[in-house]
């Protein structure tokens, strides 16, 4: 092969691939030409389309379907898991400052507002063994929601969520109580201990929000202290909570401290059986313990929940300034 | 919040990427895990991949990747050609003794692709027993097109050569 002429040798890579049908129209012309005079390169071609029938006969001999199959079938196996394992999150820009959104197979597991450590300071590390991943396309759409509900261009959070980061039972029952409290509407902690059926775990229903995994999509901000104050939102920043108060129409105290909601603008609601809602000057109501009191931002809202005006102090009749 | 569009993607590829790395590893265990080795880490990737990628060629290339890493992890490279694998093709034509020479050089050729270097079996595999284009094996390979078809080249002459070594020249001469 080594004394192969000159010509011979520019036209293998022509002549292998007439042999096993890469070449284009003039290739192969330019082979025929050649091979017609040239034996040993007549002998080349013959033994590569060898070659290439072999190959092609290979090609036929693909291994069984019934491997690959079970093979399949491990594969899907092991994407179950893995799906249910897989976290991905993203860092959004927000009103609120920065925020991180992690979701799991099964819904939005983790809503956080990032301080100064970033990603590395949050609570993507909590989230056990999952498979984290940054994934911005695929929180996008949350991301784009999450912008509409807090310019108030959104009232409701539809999100399927993830509760694994909730600590025990008691834990994920105080969440699931604080996402029933509608948008617009305030209860406090002794409201919510109520609901859950543990009347005298006030504290403990304050502990659980404020280890709320997904602020914002588990209203944590609309449940304040009995007597109207904000109390505390995500460490020391009770400004947030006042914020998303106020996105949904919930007045707050002009420069009170504490910060606290302004009842006298705000329709109230204490449980009866005609269902009526009140003006905040309907007798004592007023003074009554928020939590058995629910605070309710709006006439609309106050319909939406089936509530119909007070006969005594006629909210429709006197509504209050907007 | 599921990938429907994955499972799509198991279905229509597994089977081929399957068989790919059946072709270039030795053993069937090997191909099972690296095929969900690849299938995993492109489920991984499978949401930040554009819309218009072409998906084969993304798999081809994961799978290449992947067996090229185990490779590496492998000590010694195959050199023997395993009998066992050897399966009869409906294919080879004739009667007994041109059946047996169709065996003989399938077997040869098959122990002439498992001595070939890493790159060159792998694009040579790509490209003569799974069809895949050139660009998708230089982009798998780390090289460019012309280097792919350069390795797929230098694999056919070498199979060709082993053939040689094994068997007196061809009687047939038809163009």
């Amino acid at each position: 092969m080594s004394r192969k002429h000159p010509v011979c040798l520019d036209l293998e890579p022509d002549l292998i691939a007439t042999a096993t049908g890469e070449a284009g129209a003039a290739g192969v012309e330019r082979v025929d030409a050649h091979v017609a005079r040239c034996a040993p390169c007549r002998e080349d071609l013959a033994r590569y389309r060898v070659v290439d029938r072999t190959v092609r006969a290979l090609r036929a001999a693909a291994p069984p379907d019934a491997e690959a199959d079970g093979a399949r079938a491990r594969l899907r196996a092991r994407l179950a898991d893995l799906r249910s394992r897989l976290v991905t999150y993203a860092v959004f820009d927000s009103p609120l400052g920065p925020i991180l959104i992690a979701r799991s197979e099964h819904g939005v597991s983790l809503v956080e507002y990032l301080g100064r450590g970033g990603v590395a300071g949050s609570s993507v590390a909590r989230l056990g063994d999952p498979e984290v991943a940054e994934d911005r396309a695929d929180l996008e759409r949350l991301h784009a929601e999450l912008l509409e509900y807090l310019t108030g261009r959104r009232t409701r959070l539809d999100w399927p969520l993830d509760w694994r980061l909730a600590r025990s039972d008691f834990h994920r029952s105080v969440l699931q109580a604080a996402v029933a409290v509608p948008y617009g509407a305030v209860t406090s902690y002794a409201g919510i201990a109520g609901k859950i059926g543990t009347p005298t775990a006030v504290r403990a229903v304050a502990q659980a929000l404020r280890h709320n995994p997904l602020p914002i999509v588990v209203p944590c901000h609309r449940i304040i202290g009995t007597s109207g104050d904000l109390t505390g939102y995500a460490g020391n920043r009770v400004e947030l909570k006042e914020h998303l108060l106020a996105v949904e129409g919930v007045r707050t105290e002009r420069g009170a401290h504490p910060a606290r909601v302004a009842r006298q603008a705000l329709y109230h609601y204490d449980p009866n059986d005609q269902r009526e809602y009140c003006l905040p000057t309907c007798g004592s109501i007023a003074r009554r313990p928020i939590g058995p009191v629910t605070l309710l931002a709006s006439r609309e809202l106050a319909e939406t929940l089936g509530l119909v005006p007070c006969s005594a102090c006629r909210p429709d009749v006197h509504p209050l300034p907007r | 919040m599921d990938d429907p569009g994955f499972e799509s993607v198991v279905a229509a590829h597994h089977g081929e990427i399957y068989r790919y790395l059946r072709r270039v590893g030795r053993r069937a265990s090997e191909a099972d895990d690296l095929s969900q080795e690849t299938f995993l880490r492109a489920y991984r990737a499978w949401r930040s991949l554009e819309p218009q990628a072409n998906v084969r060629a993304w798999l081809f290339a994961i799978a290449t990747n992947v067996y090229r890493n185990h490779a590496r992890g492998e000590h010694r490279r195959r050199t023997a050609y395993d009998a066992a694998r050897l399966r009869r093709s409906e294919l080879d034509a004739g009667g007994p003794e041109e059946e047996a020479m169709a065996s003989e050089t399938r077997m040869l050729t098959e122990a002439a692709i498992g001595r070939l270097p890493l790159k060159q079996r792998l694009a040579f595999i790509m490209r003569k027993l799974h069809d895949v284009d050139y660009d998708t094996i230089g982009q798998s390979l780390e090289c460019s097109a012309e280097s792919a078809r350069a390795h797929v080249f230098q694999a056919l002459k070498k199979i060709r050569t082993n053939l040689d070594r094994h068997r007196p020249p061809t009687r047939e001469c038809e163009r």
